[in-house]
């Protein structure tokens, strides 16, 4: 049989198509055609009036502040007696990413879900602050936010719950001061195991990458640089981002959880020098905190020495936290009470997103409701 | 009427095109070798067969296929597809110690290169903001790390009072 050729192909699905099509397929074009008009209407709308996407709407006070960073307490029913402080990401993004959009709020979760929750805000860094230090954040900025939480509580006790980089911070933390009575301790995507961390443990490499010399040249690391590290670890997601975009711009909830989120993940805050030094030398290249090597504010920090309730939460497909430098935690504590749950989805899977909310928050203020 | 083509056949079918391009390319070499000792290579001798043979295959395909938009939803899950495949090729460039080597060679050589220049207009900037009488950045810094320190100092001074007074509360309360 001759091959078909193409014309004889454009002929067929031109000429009496529409006559020998099933009620359904011709349904199913109609809605496509209706999805593809709503396509470039909302495409129209984003190019020529595009709205500021209104985030971190969830209501709160301002506790505290030392220079950049804020203590903030958000309003909740506070049914549960222990309250929660949760330490974030030092540089690197906003911390509204916690908070984006009612309904897809892990703080307003958290606040309807009845705890009492404070969020430390480290701010956006300039260059008065390059001398600013992992330690002084570990031994001087958590024990001050950490007993402001207890006094504005009016608690003895508090919950420590650390997401990414907070994660380790938060971690030596309450490692080295037995005197601050937390409960229970929470690490979210956070990395403990620096050996198992992944692309940025190989490009940050005592052999590859020269700390100093980056830190002494530039005297910070700008936020450009932030993201363009961030980027390289996946450079088709901006591809897959805007394809994505294109296929779901006729879904108007989809186009305000995008612009919401693509504002936060477009917008990247500077590392102070003598943090990223500290944090590139001790943590990334010579894994002080897991080899129980650190020592800060001249405290030794052992993670042995984090006996209170511990839960782990890891990611699958982390490629900044993997899961298994995240697990690690669990090794190293001496808790008696300590568990690990690993779920679907990327680093930011955990906090944002529909996925998130189904998947982690639940089981997250599952896990911290009894023991508060 | 042959059922509509999954998402993993038309990936099959875009890696056989592939391969078949990639053969059709070295034919083309040994054939050109053979045939004279230094010869002009055809760029499109390589593109030709890929192209025609991609054309035909496509053609098949929406001939063999009920146009529904399911076919848009299989071409986006192909695409898709597509793109995870090539996130994983770059993840796994990336993951080597030559590219991680090279990373950090890029970024020092960057750095040797911008320091003197970087400094260089530090101070031409400062040299200039003070002939025009103006604050520069290192002295508006200055003034900053200052309110920090004294930010530190106050805090320090509250803990102290605070720790003062919860004495005396216990002491009384006693």
């Amino acid at each position: 049989m001759a091959q078909e050729r193409f014309a004889d192909v454009v002929e067929r699905f031109t000429s009496g198509f529409a006559a020998d099509a099933p009620a359904e397929t011709i349904k199913q074009w109609q809605q496509e055609l209706e999805r593809g008009f709503r396509r470039l209407q909302n495409l129209h709308g984003l190019m020529t009036n595009p709205v500021e996407p209104k985030t971190g709407q969830t209501p709160r006070v301002e506790i505290y502040k030392r220079n950049k960073s804020r203590l903030y307490r958000y309003e909740s029913t506070r049914t549960h007696r222990t309250p929660v402080l949760f330490v974030p990401n030092l540089g690197i993004s906003r911390p509204y990413i916690f908070d984006l959009l009612p309904g897809g709020s892990f703080i307003e979760h958290m606040t309807k879900q009845g705890f009492d929750f404070y969020l430390l805000d480290w701010g956006v860094f300039g260059p008065e602050d390059n001398d600013l230090s992992v330690d002084e954040c570990v031994t001087k900025i958590l024990p001050r936010m950490a007993r402001r939480v207890l006094e504005t509580s009016e608690t003895d006790e508090l919950s420590v719950l650390g997401y990414c980089m907070g994660a380790p911070i938060s971690a030596s933390f309450v490692a080295s001061h037995p005197e601050v009575p937390v409960k229970n301790f929470v690490n979210m995507a956070g990395p403990i195991d620096f050996a198992k961390v992944g692309l940025f443990g190989l490009w940050l490499g005592k052999d590859k990458f020269n700390v100093d010399r980056f830190v002494d040249t530039l005297g910070s690391v700008p936020a450009d640089m932030v993201k363009a590290g961030f980027k390289l670890l996946k450079p088709t997601m901006d591809l897959s981002t805007n394809l994505n975009l294109w296929w779901n711009l006729w879904n108007d909830k989809y186009l305000e959880g995008f612009q919401a989120l693509n504002k936060w993940a477009n917008e990247y805050v500077a590392f102070p020098g003598e943090f990223f030094r500290q944090w590139v030398r001790d943590f990334y290249q010579d894994n002080k905190l897991y080899r129980d090597e650190l020592v800060m504010g001249g405290r030794p920090i052992r993670l042995e020495r984090i006996t209170c309730p511990v839960f782990v939460v890891g990611a699958k497909e982390d490629y900044i936290a993997p899961p298994e430098c995240v697990r690690a935690l669990l090794d190293k504590v001496g808790s008696r009470e300590k568990e690990y749950i690993e779920l679907p989805g990327g680093h930011i899977s955990l906090i944002a997103g529909r996925g998130a909310a189904v998947h982690c928050w639940p089981k997250v203020s599952a896990w911290l409701g009894p023991r508060s | 009427m042959a059922d509509a083509p999954g998402p993993s056949q038309l990936f099959e079918q875009w890696k056989k095109q592939f391969e078949e391009g990639a053969q059709a390319w070295s034919r083309l070499i040994t054939q050109t070798a053979a045939a004279s000792p230094s010869p002009t290579p055809d760029p499109t001798a390589f593109w030709r067969p890929v192209l025609d043979q991609g054309v035909q295959t496509w053609a098949k395909l929406f001939a063999q296929t009920p146009a529904t938009p399911e076919l848009l939803t299989q071409w986006k899950q192909f695409l898709d597809q597509w793109i995870e495949a090539w996130s994983k090729v770059l993840g796994q460039a990336m993951g080597t110690e030559q590219f991680a080597k090279l990373l950090g060679q890029s970024l020092d050589q960057m750095l040797v290169a911008a320091a003197p220049a970087k400094k260089a207009m530090d101070q031409q900037i400062e040299q200039a903001l003070q002939a025009l009488n103006l604050p520069s950045r290192s002295q508006v810094t200055a003034i900053a790390k200052q309110i920090v320190e004294l930010e530190d100092r106050i805090d320090r001074l509250e803990d102290s009072i605070s720790a003062k007074l919860r004495r005396l509360a216990e002491r009384e309360s006693r």
